[in-house]
């Protein structure tokens, strides 16, 4: 039919100008394939990108829980009502909290105080109801911790925080210890580890009945509910840390002390540590270059951005004159106690000892450090980390419930079972580790604040 | 131009296809070759194609990313842990385990028509103690170091409160019961009380919201210096940090709870609340709790009981018995015996039922001041039917939640300002500061008063 149409000649010619057609159009269409995929065609995209598009698409993508809660917006109307008229409360606004402050300018972290010891003094003078010390061995204690104010992205991760505060409650209770569990971030250039200083400064300035500040991380619980502090140890100085001397002086090692857990007295010298302790701190530039400055200074010391132990470390090695006779390096006793290598060894330790000991037989804590139960990732296996926690807490937990006559059904267990037979004079038996009224507990008298004003 | 001069010829092949014999064989070693060349461009072609691909895409990631890998493990090593531990938990709905002499559930009757066989005659909550107040008073005068009153002289109180041992359902329970406990630290700080936080079941049969009642009674037992034990709930939230309980109101009296006294007439089944309440260490206490337990025990006790509580209280939908109407039953039936002792409150909000209060904190800041306890500035804000813990609630859980975040808020400003601080919005987590810092910090606190008015942005 085309042959009637065009001739035979022009069919030819029409096929043979099709085939050539067909040759470009084919050299056109790889042309432009390997452009696109060596330079890339824009908003066009790229082979890669196509890839990951469809893999996405294809395969169900399994993300972590979602959270319920969303940060809601401003409520216009009532904040709207609450401020018109009235004077601004709060000092900054809310987007000029973190201007960018100049680098030039030394971080500080409040106004210089000088004659904090007199001010303190002349208090506690004017406030004989609210004592700095219980008895003469027995100073008032402050126990500090605290986690983000945001819920965990772990979906487990709040619940050991909530077991982790319980211990500490338990502890606190049986040692007539007060708490503060701080969810608030104080200072957004301070964040991370950092966040523990300014919150420290706050607390010693505004209770100066406190006499020791006992800081200790959410990671760390405590394993043995018996032990006191010996606090007569500790009456010449100011900061007591879990470390070894050689470790900080002369081997200068990042880890030769650690700043999980620590006694930090209310004093004139504990700000000013602070403020010396603080420069490396600031987020940004300031941190991440401090943080090369230890890393080449301190032994062993991996490459991250300035953290607070590695501060301190460097603090004292560089400082040593000004600070090292007020700071005591405890380690007759796991003031801290590395995780890793105390959990296998809880059956060992209540087949073989007991209680009251605090150290390796029967470690006082247990410190979770590389952990981080909270957030998604660290630097161990989750499994692991989440059973030994369970472990630690049934371990420090059974000495609270032998009070009650319960223990749990083992270590791994969130079952109790009774140990002990109920009678009709209950007061005639005494708990085997006589936690139930404590000696160290006789003297201290809590008060009122709401009454006495403190 | 003339075509027609052009001579037409034929195309190649056709002049090869002349048969010879030497022909065809040139003709196959042809195709062969052919064939050859058509092979080499093929293998050719590949080679070029495979080439581009792996520029552009990477054979690397038809293997799937890294990222995606660990992520996807660290999920999965979650969901494991998770079920592991849930696998661990006391079954609530499994029938009792083994049964200790004093603890049996045989059920009285089949055919129950009154109260007192839907209850568990053999449940006892302990040996029966019936000196308690002698027992008492010598064990304090025999140790004068804890005497049952605090600095000031005020009684000393305990804060009993507690969740399940397992994680909730939903994770952000866990993270609002981190809060409450943190807002219980907070105002028992501030007031000299100290805290138990139980999260064990202490009596399998007793479990759910019974599981107060063992509890109480081991913590009255365990501490004579004790003056009053407190319960209160893990959804209920301090929200006037400088309310100070009226102690000394309740001096004839043994049970403080909030209610009201003509629902109880009408005994309607709220009339009052156990989400929190004071009880006395005495003699009084520990037979209110061996009245109260017998309609508590796991099974069919406590459906049957549930069934008498409903058909005798006002307004109670069908459920198994709760701790609440069996309380509310008992001083009904039994006036004669328990009310004389019983101190029902309603001048401030021992317990402050949520939905009429969230809505109105803006409105409380700026009419009043902390230390009321009432409605202008609720002492405690009570989540009831919220359970953030479980999965299903009786109200929708964005609500729930951002309330409770608010009452959270306005309970942390009191607490906050004590340092220069507080909540930008009752809505958010972060902060502003509230007051310069200053070299002399004590004159401010000095100056403090918990009571004065709170302001915010």
């Amino acid at each position: 039919m085309l042959v009637r149409c065009f001739g035979e000649r022009r069919v030819r010619q029409i096929q043979r100008a099709l085939q050539r057609g067909k040759l470009t159009l084919l050299c056109l269409f790889l042309t432009v394939i390997v452009l696109r995929g060596t330079i890339g065609a824009g908003k066009f995209g790229t082979p890669e990108q196509d890839f990951d598009e469809i893999r996405h698409r294809l395969l169900p993508h399994r993300s972590l829980p979602q959270r319920a809660l969303v940060e809601q917006q401003p409520d216009h109307t009532s904040s709207s009502s609450a401020t018109a008229g009235a004077t601004k409360p709060f000092i900054t606004d809310e987007g000029d909290d973190d201007p960018p402050r100049d680098p030039n300018v030394p971080y500080s972290l409040g106004p210089k105080i000088f004659d904090w010891d007199k001010q303190r003094a002349a208090w506690l003078h004017r406030h004989p109801e609210s004592p700095n010390f219980w008895a003469p061995n027995k100073p008032r204690v402050l126990l500090v911790t605290g986690s983000s104010p945001k819920p965990c992205e772990n979906p487990v991760g709040d619940h050991y925080l909530l077991k982790s505060i319980k211990n500490k409650i338990d502890y606190c209770r049986v040692h007539g210890i007060e708490i503060f569990y701080n969810l608030a971030l104080l200072d957004a250039e301070m964040a991370g580890f950092w966040a523990k200083l300014p919150l420290i400064r706050s607390l010693l300035l505004a209770h100066p009945e406190v006499e020791f500040l006992w800081w200790m991380d959410s990671d760390a619980m405590f394993t043995d509910m018996a032990f006191e502090l010996p606090w007569d140890r500790y009456a010449p100085f100011n900061l007591v840390m879990h470390g070894w001397n050689e470790m900080v002086y002369d081997d200068k090692n990042w880890i030769g002390l650690n700043t999980g857990s620590f006694l930090l007295r209310n004093c004139q010298w504990s700000l000013d540590l602070l403020d010396a302790w603080a420069p490396m701190g600031p987020k940004g530039k300031v941190r991440t270059e401090a943080g090369k400055v230890l890393t080449s200074f301190l032994k062993d010391r991996p490459v991250f951005e300035a953290d607070d132990q590695s501060a301190m470390v460097y603090l004292l090695v560089t400082q040593r004159d000004r600070w090292a006779d007020k700071v005591y390096l405890e380690s007759a006793y796991y003031l801290h106690g590395y995780w890793g290598i105390l959990v296998d060894r809880y059956e060992e330790m209540i087949e073989n000892y007991h209680p009251g000991l605090g150290d390796h037989r029967w470690p006082l804590v247990t410190h979770f450090v590389g952990c981080k139960p909270c957030g998604k990732f660290g630097d161990y296996p989750v499994e692991r980390c989440l059973k030994q926690m369970d472990r630690a807490f049934n371990f420090g937990d059974n000495q609270i419930l032998q009070m009650y006559g319960f223990t749990h059904k083992s270590l791994a267990s969130r079952r109790v079972k009774r140990i002990r037979n109920e009678t009709s004079n209950p007061l005639d038996v005494k708990d085997e580790l006589g936690l139930l009224h404590p000696v160290f507990k006789a003297g201290v008298k809590l008060a009122d604040a709401a009454v006495t004003g403190s | 131009m003339g075509q027609v001069g052009i001579e037409f010829k034929p195309p190649a092949r056709e002049r090869s296809s002349l048969p010879t014999a030497r022909a065809s064989g040139r003709s196959r070693r042809r195709q062969i070759k052919k064939t050859f060349n058509n092979l080499k461009i093929t293998i050719l072609c590949g080679l070029v194609t495979i080439l581009v691909l792996r520029g552009t895409i990477g054979v690397g990631n038809l293997v799937g990313p890294a990222d995606a890998d660990s992520d996807q493990k660290v999920v999965e090593d979650i969901d494991r842990i998770l079920r592991e531990i849930r696998s661990d938990s006391d079954p609530d709905d499994e029938p009792p385990l083994d049964s200790a002499a004093s603890n049996s559930t045989t059920f009285a009757a089949t055919n129950v028509t009154t109260a007192a066989t839907a209850t568990d005659k053999n449940y006892t909550l302990g040996p029966k103690i019936s000196d308690w107040d002698e027992q008492r008073r010598w064990w304090l005068a025999d140790h004068p170091e804890f005497p049952s009153w605090i600095a000031g002289g005020k009684p000393r109180i305990l804060l009993v409160s507690g969740s399940p041992p397992s994680p909730c359902d939903n994770p952000i329970g866990d993270h609002y019961l981190l809060k409450g406990t943190k807002n219980k630290i907070d105002y028992c700080r501030l007031h000299g009380i100290e805290i138990v936080y139980n999260l064990a079941h202490l009596d399998l049969e007793l479990a759910g919201y019974w599981a107060k009642l063992p509890l109480i009674r081991g913590l009255l037992l365990s501490h004579p210096e004790v003056e009053w034990i407190w319960w209160m709930d893990s959804d209920a939230l301090f929200t006037d940090m400088a309310f100070e309980i009226p102690l000394s109101r309740y001096d004839a009296h043994n049970l403080v709870i909030h209610g009201y006294p003509d629902l109880l007439e009408q005994q309607s089944w709220i009339a009052l609340n156990t989400g929190s309440f004071l009880l006395r260490n005495c003699q009084w206490s520990l037979d209110l709790l061996d009245a109260w337990a017998p309609m508590g025990p796991k099974g069919p006790v406590r459906e049957e009981a549930g069934r008498i509580l409903t058909a005798n209280l006002k307004g109670r939908p069908a459920f198994e018995a709760d701790d609440q109407s069996a309380l509310i039953y008992l001083l009904i039936s039994q006036q004669d015996r328990w009310s004389d002792k019983v101190y029902i409150e309603n001048s401030y909000f021992l317990h402050g039922f949520w939905v009429g209060l969230v809505d109105k904190y803006e409105e409380m800041i700026e009419k009043h001041h902390p230390g009321l306890g009432d409605e202008r500035w609720p002492f405690v804000t009570h989540f009831v039917g919220c359970k953030p813990c479980g999965s299903y609630g009786d109200y929708p859980a964005e609500r729930c939640l951002g309330s409770m975040e608010r009452a959270f808020n306005f309970a942390d400003n009191q607490v906050l300002r004590l340092y220069g601080f507080g909540h930008r919005r009752l809505s958010s987590p972060s902060i502003g500061r509230t007051r310069n810092q200053t070299t002399r910090p004590l004159e401010f606190k000095d100056q403090l008063n918990l009571q004065a008015k709170v302001s915010i942005g």
